[in-house]
């Protein structure tokens, strides 16, 4: 089976969805998500059945196609990120039909949710496009394929005035950097001729492309994935869409959403890093962008007191780390060393499951103490320990404690830079981390050490379903995991 | 089986069994118990199987730690030496596993207890079986924690809460001398490997390098051994449960100072003030202790003093020529007899309703009849009653004194010999003869058979284990001659049992009043008084130190930039839309700018 057919299945699971929704008289819609996920785990088996292309497949389909490791690996994430999605929108679902029922009596309260488990599946199709997407038209199909489904989910609780807004700023904002790249890529255009980033890539080695159009080109289309993965100071968006947004999409948002924006700035660096005329301005940008990120999105996270939005900041404290990835990348790879795309590849792998797992939590909490403060976690160790150690846990990797999935991740990206020289990026890196540790564990305290107050005090253990407990230790096991064997997940990145 | 699988089961045994309680079966501790005492006795049968391997054996290698070219594994070596300790180690502890299923049979933390246990017998194993000074430094410090764990079982209790963590802070402060002693035997020989360090120590030049390294590596033995200076652990160390005093702080633990002395003889071999210093201390402890024990009136405590007092004994052998193997010949019988003296006492304890005062027992004769005649074996063994076992390596080690010519060690060991019939035969008299002094002295009655089996069994080994010298054959010697080394510690056998009897028989109180034995020579005191100077006067100075000069610059100024510039960038956070996109289009148009011109 060739690796494009697991798209078509992810796409026809989604329309299924829909239909089933549409025309079943489903009495309980819990069982659309069951379906999506039984689906797309399926799907997650089939990745490891896939051949690769053969010699003779002429098909015009493999002209914007790659079927690498690096793609399967991205593949995998963004299915797995899906599976999960789901799971957390099951919990999530009270709060969805609070604000979606129909205003009619009569109507079936759980009318407005279907499209609510089919949507992801959708987004989850355009992520894995977009994983294996080499042309430029097919980059751009699938990034706005995943960009407009998320533009719907954002806004989803549509009674819910934060949503609302959070879907208007993103929508608008969105639109914003859509121009920027659909710009950039027809200045690509215009001075290779070419769509295909083999080609474009050949064209800005030989030297007969201006050096300064082709810099135009990639300002622009930095702007646009600057916007996609929350780097500043195109960060704005982030933390007022994060918190308006329903708990299970943000969690999409910040794993799917930059993965999305990683894959295409890797194929697109790799394109301008070639060319010796633009590469080391390339660099000095990433480089500054980087340097811009890690200092905002780990300082302004600091004092925040939402943690929602806290994890909106640390969502941008790690796209500075992934972005030092990109600035740190080598010229020439010696023996052993690690590429800057196996790094983000497996920063990304990292940050999906520290990330979603500290979302799992934060969508249970939300929704059975109505909180989102910090100060509702107070006291979670002792009336809820699980969930407790489950957030130990991500908060833990997400700071980057040894053993953990989080600290290889920032343990390559150091390595790459200081083998790179960049020292002043690994001065800010490490400013970064040491504040990571304060607002990471500021949350850990207050679960552990503080006594809850008000509500929290006399609050009974949240109750947490099989599914989702299932899906926590799962995640806890991979962080563990992946903190003890790097190796492995390397592996799988190829 | 191979010796592969015999070698890796036996240290990874007591590791499951530790993992498999805490992890699952806490809760039920009946189960927990059996779990562990199983392990033990697995190890105990897989510890046999080890005899019949040759002295070269060993076990293939794990790599653990590699750092550019240095190399460090765990190894695991099976020479006679090691094959011996283990018998010692697995067969006492098997004896004590099954004491305790009685001892602590309705102990709250049952399940703790014997997960302690198990893990204690994982790190001594390892300390036994490692071929290289890092891993047994880490099972050293293993075996540390498993102490500190076990001593402090009764934490609720302050007493035994401060004695752990006593014990604990004492044997670090030996074992940083011990880590450095092995950094300088490493950076001596180039190896941490002992059979590297025994090949390359030849070719060393620096003799006060190596007196150096060696002293500081037996500060590790100093600290784990309880000897001078840092004895003052072990007294307190008793507040464990008795079964833990038996096992760890009598029988195996502390003597794995004298051990690895005996590990790393060709090291004390070589440095010769070294060598001298070691047996020093280890008579000067040996006196000291025995002196101290004369007057102590808690039953654990005395034992305590003779335990210090006969690891006296044997880290002075190990500082005199040939007397490693008499010292490792007394820790072999001295395990079995101090071992039977503790769970007696255990016995006693547990039937006076844990009445630990001598002089608040009396009488027990008829009342404990077994663990009577047991405890009298045991007593005849540690005073040295021609026969048993305690006599024949006792005499090899004051031989040995002799024969080194070391005339000052040598009537350390002799002083030694008068005073421990005096102190045993004064315990003896005052706990087990007499009249019942108190109700619960008068109320005692035999302990269960799960109980006294164990010490029937080591009552047995007291006098026989000399004859059976197993794997460690070519170190203990039943052989007498009569020389003046001889006639000197009869004539304080005898001169010591007529004393105490003379002074005790029949006393209701202690006739004998001596401030400075019973108050330890106030050496507890006196370090106490150090350790207040350095907090009270260092500690100020440092403290000031911190508080207004490191802490504002290092740490307030950085935490007050970094909070403070979070909050200003958070004031860039508006929420207005319009506002956004005017900082976006601006963003851009400097990050175009920067890149294109």
């Amino acid at each position: 089976m060739p690796a494009y057919a697991l798209e078509i299945i992810v796409f026809s699971l989604g329309l299924v969805l829909l239909l089933v929704d549409a025309f079943a008289k489903l009495e309980d819609k819990r069982s659309l998500a069951w379906l999506g996920m039984l689906g797309l785990v399926v799907v997650f088996g089939l990745l490891f059945k896939v051949e690769p292309r053969a010699a003779d497949d002429a098909n015009v389909f493999w002209r914007f196609y790659s079927d690498s490791r690096m793609s399967l690996f991205f593949k995998g994430i963004a299915i797995l990120s899906t599976i999960l999605v789901l799971a957390m929108a099951i919990d999530y679902r009270g709060l969805i039909e609070k604000f979606t029922a129909p205003a009619e009596k009569k109507a079936h309260p759980q009318a407005g949710l279907g499209e609510f488990f089919a949507l992801p599946v959708f987004a989850c199709a355009g992520l894995m496009c977009m994983a294996s997407a080499t042309n430029l038209v097919s980059i751009f199909v699938s990034l706005e394929a995943v960009t407009i489904t998320f533009y719907v989910m954002v806004a989803y609780m549509r009674r819910n005035v934060g949503s609302l807004e959070a879907g208007v700023k993103y929508l608008i904002l969105g639109a914003l950097s859509t121009g920027f790249l659909v710009y950039g890529f027809a200045w690509l255009y215009g001075i290779t001729g070419s769509m295909d980033l083999a080609e474009i890539g050949a064209a800005l080695k030989s030297g007969d492309v201006s050096p300064t159009a082709a810099l135009f080109a990639f300002s622009l289309i930095l702007v646009a994935l600057g916007f996609k993965v929350g780097a500043v100071p195109f960060q704005m968006w982030i933390p007022d869409v994060y918190q308006g947004a329903p708990t299970p999409i943000t969690a999409f948002l910040s794993v799917g959403s930059k993965a999305a924006g990683f894959i295409v700035l890797l194929r697109l660096s790799a394109v301008f890093l070639g060319s010796e005329a633009v590469a080391g301005q390339v660099a000095m940008a990433f480089a500054v962008v980087a340097g811009l990120t890690l200092i905002v999105g780990n300082l302004t996270a600091i004092p925040q007191s939402n943690f929602k939005r806290l994890l909106a900041y640390s969502s941008i404290a790690h796209a500075g780390f992934l972005l030092t990835a990109l600035a740190a990348a080598p010229r020439k790879l010696e023996a052993g060393q690690l590429s800057s795309a196996t790094v983000v590849a497996f920063y990304l792998g990292a940050y999906l499951l520290m990330t979603l797992l500290a979302f799992l939590v934060v969508g249970l909490v939300r929704v059975h103490r109505d909180s989102e403060e910090i100060e509702a976690y107070r006291g979670l160790g002792k009336s809820s320990p699980f969930l407790a150690l489950a957030l130990l846990i991500a908060m833990a990797s997400l700071a980057g404690v040894p053993l953990t999935a989080g600290f290889f991740g920032k343990f390559f990206v150091f390595q790459l830079a200081i083998q790179g020289g960049h020292w002043w990026l690994v001065t800010l890196a490490a400013i970064g981390a040491g504040a990571g540790f304060y607002y990471y564990l500021k949350v850990v305290a207050a679960m552990y050490w503080d006594d809850p107050t008000g509500a929290a005090a006399k609050a009974a253990a949240i109750p947490v379903s099989a599914l989702t407990r299932a899906a926590v230790v799962t995640l806890i096991v991979l962080i563990v995991i992946a903190g003890f064997a790097p190796r492995m997940i390397l592996g799988l990145i190829g | 089986m191979d010796v592969n699988t015999i070698a890796w089961l036996i240290l990874l045994l007591p590791l499951a069994s530790a993992a498999v309680i805490l992890l699952g079966t806490k809760k039920s501790a009946g189960i927990s118990a059996l779990i562990s005492t199983g392990s033990v006795i697995a190890t105990l049968v897989l510890s046999f199987l080890l005899l019949a391997q040759p002295d070269t054996a060993a076990a293939k290698p794990l790599q653990w730690l590699s750092l550019g070219d240095f190399e460090v594994t765990i190894g695991l070596k099976l020479d006679s030496l090691a094959q011996g300790m283990m018998i010692i180690v697995t067969g006492i502890g098997t004896l004590v596993h099954v004491f305790s299923l009685g001892y602590m049979h309705d102990d709250a933390g049952k399940a703790r207890f014997f997960a302690g246990l198990s893990q204690f017998m994982f790190s001594m194993t390892g300390i036994v079986l490692a071929d290289n000074f890092a891993m047994m430094f880490i099972f050293w410090e293993l075996v540390g924690v498993s102490s500190y764990i076990l001593i402090g079982h009764w934490y609720d209790k302050d007493s035994a809460a401060d004695a752990a963590k006593k014990a604990f802070l004492v044997n670090r402060i030996g074992d940083f001398g011990f880590m450095i002693g092995i950094l300088l035997v490493w950076v001596l020989t180039g190896s941490i490997y002992f059979d590297e360090i025994a090949k390359a120590i030849g070719g060393v030049q620096n003799a006060n390098l190596l007196n150096a390294a060696v002293l500081l590596v037996f500060c590790g033995a100093v600290g784990k051994s309880a000897q001078l200076p840092l004895h003052v652990w072990l007294p307190d160390a008793m507040e464990g449960p008795t079964p833990v005093s038996a096992l760890i702080h009598a029988a195996t633990m502390v003597a794995a100072g004298v051990y690895m002395l005996a590990r790393v003889s060709f090291l004390v071999g070589a440095a010769e003030m070294a060598a001298d210093t070691i047996a020093i201390i280890g008579g000067a402890t040996a006196l000291l202790a025995a002196l101290m024990a004369t007057q102590q009136n808690d039953i654990k405590r005395v034992l305590a003093y003779s335990t210090l007092s006969q690891l006296g004994y044997m880290i002075m052998a190990q500082g005199l020529h040939d007397g490693s193997d008499a010292g490792m010949f007394h820790l072999y019988t001295h395990a079995w007899f101090k071992a039977l003296l503790f769970l007696g006492s255990g016995a006693v304890i547990f039937a006076c309703h844990h009445e630990q005062d001598i002089w608040k027992m009396g009488g027990l004769r008829q009342k404990m009849p077994i663990t009577f005649w047991t405890f009298l074996i045991g007593t005849a063994a540690l005073i040295a009653v021609p026969g048993t076992s305690g006599f024949w390596s006792k005499e090899a080690i004051l031989e040995a004194a002799w024969h080194d010519h070391n005339y000052l060690v040598w009537g350390l060991g002799i002083a030694v010999a008068f005073l421990t019939p005096f102190y045993m035969t004064r315990l003896f008299v005052v706990a087990f003869l007499g009249k019942p002094r108190t109700k619960d002295a008068d109320h005692a009655h035999e302990v269960s058979p799960i109980m006294w089996v164990p010490l029937a069994i080591l009552a047995v080994m007291a006098v026989i284990s000399a004859y059976i010298t197993g794997p460690l054959e070519a170190k203990g010697h039943v052989a007498f001659h009569m020389s003046l080394t001889a006639i000197l510690s009869l004539a304080g056998l005898v001169v010591g049992v007529l004393a105490g009897w003379k002074l005790y028989a029949g006393c209701d109180r202690d006739p004998v009043n001596i401030k400075l034995f019973a108050n330890k020579f106030y050496l507890d005191e006196l370090y106490l008084g150090i350790v207040r100077l350095f907090q009270d006067f260092v500690g100020m100075t440092f403290d000031a130190v911190d508080r207004y000069l490191i802490e504002p610059i290092t740490v307030r100024l950085p935490a007050l930039a970094a909070m403070s510039s979070g909050y200003v960038l958070r004031l860039l956070q508006v929420g207005n839309l319009q506002a956004y996109g005017f900082l976006f289009g601006l963003g851009a148009v400097v990050l175009i700018w920067l890149i294109v011109f």
